[in-house]
């Protein structure tokens, strides 16, 4: 046994866990603290991960953090006075994909934004600008799932390693 | 703002210099772009090739430029990074603009 391996020898002398990069962040949802964020992760996971899955990771949590900052904002009394929610952001690293968990404490999530939904309707005349970030979100990840505990809401999904698109 | 605006004659090349059209710049860069070409009013290249990530923000903002400018007018996007080229496939927005890889330097 060599050094290194007795240090992370667990209780009955074996190896106890690989260690592998993992991120944690509470932050505020203003979109220039997500922004540092996003680039906090990519420089954390970039040794990891290829381009293709950090690119669609960084695109993911770009779309909810975003979300939370533009839609979670809790009104305080006054009309011109509002609450910016905290975020709590967990992103861990499985042998399949990375698999995150994002809590807040904003307002709840409209139930609508978790069902599967398709692209919104392309009209030449009148092209949509916007629509497209739940979307984006339900495509690019798997095993989505939403919870609302208190005054917090819970959504946890994971970002495949391999991404194969839902309409191809 | 990083935006390079050189109006060429026949068209107007807007190089953008953003690493990241997100949601922390998008409406800045659409009201701000959004004024350019109105005011020029002839076919646009956007060169894309220092932006290395855009949202569905950014996006918006792209397809506000577009309705911006007359639909005779094309919107030409060139050299879009992996990253950006993702939100336009997905979107299926890629069949709005007139996408295309980066310029040879002509002489």
């Amino acid at each position: 046994m060599t050094s290194t391996e007795r240090q992370n020898a667990g209780l009955k002398g074996r190896v106890s866990a690989r260690s592998q990069p993992m991120f944690h962040r509470v932050l505020a949802a203003r979109p220039g603290t997500v922004r540092d964020t996003l680039i906090e992760i990519r420089k954390r996971f970039c040794s990891e991960v290829s381009d293709d899955t950090l690119g669609r990771l960084e695109l993911v949590l770009a779309e909810v953090m975003n979300n939370v900052a533009e839609h979670a904002a809790t009104q305080l009394g006054a009309p011109d006075r509002s609450q910016i929610p905290s975020i709590h952001l967990s992103i861990v690293l499985h042998e399949s994909g990375l698999a995150c968990a994002i809590t807040d404490d904003g307002v709840a999530l409209p139930a609508n934004c978790v069902l599967p939904r398709g692209l919104p309707i392309i009209d030449t005349e009148d092209l949509p600008e916007g629509g497209f970030g739940w979307y984006l979100i339900q495509d690019l990840t798997q095993a989505l799932c939403y919870y609302r505990e208190g005054n917090r809401n819970f959504l946890a999904f994971s970002v495949p390693f391999l991404h194969r698109a839902t309409n191809p | 703002m990083q935006l390079t605006v050189t109006d060429t004659g026949p068209t107007l090349v807007i190089a953008v210099g953003e690493a990241r059209i997100d949601a922390a710049i998008a409406t800045r860069f659409k009201d701000h772009l959004r004024e350019v070409v109105v005011h020029h009013r002839k076919p646009v290249v956007m060169q894309m090739g220092a932006v290395d990530f855009m949202d569905s923000s950014g996006l918006g903002a792209m397809i506000a430029l577009r309705k911006a400018l007359s639909e005779d007018l094309p919107l030409t996007l060139e050299g879009l990074t992996p990253n950006v080229e993702r939100v336009f496939r997905l979107t299926r927005m890629d069949t709005v603009f007139d996408i295309r890889p980066e310029a040879e330097n002509e002489e």
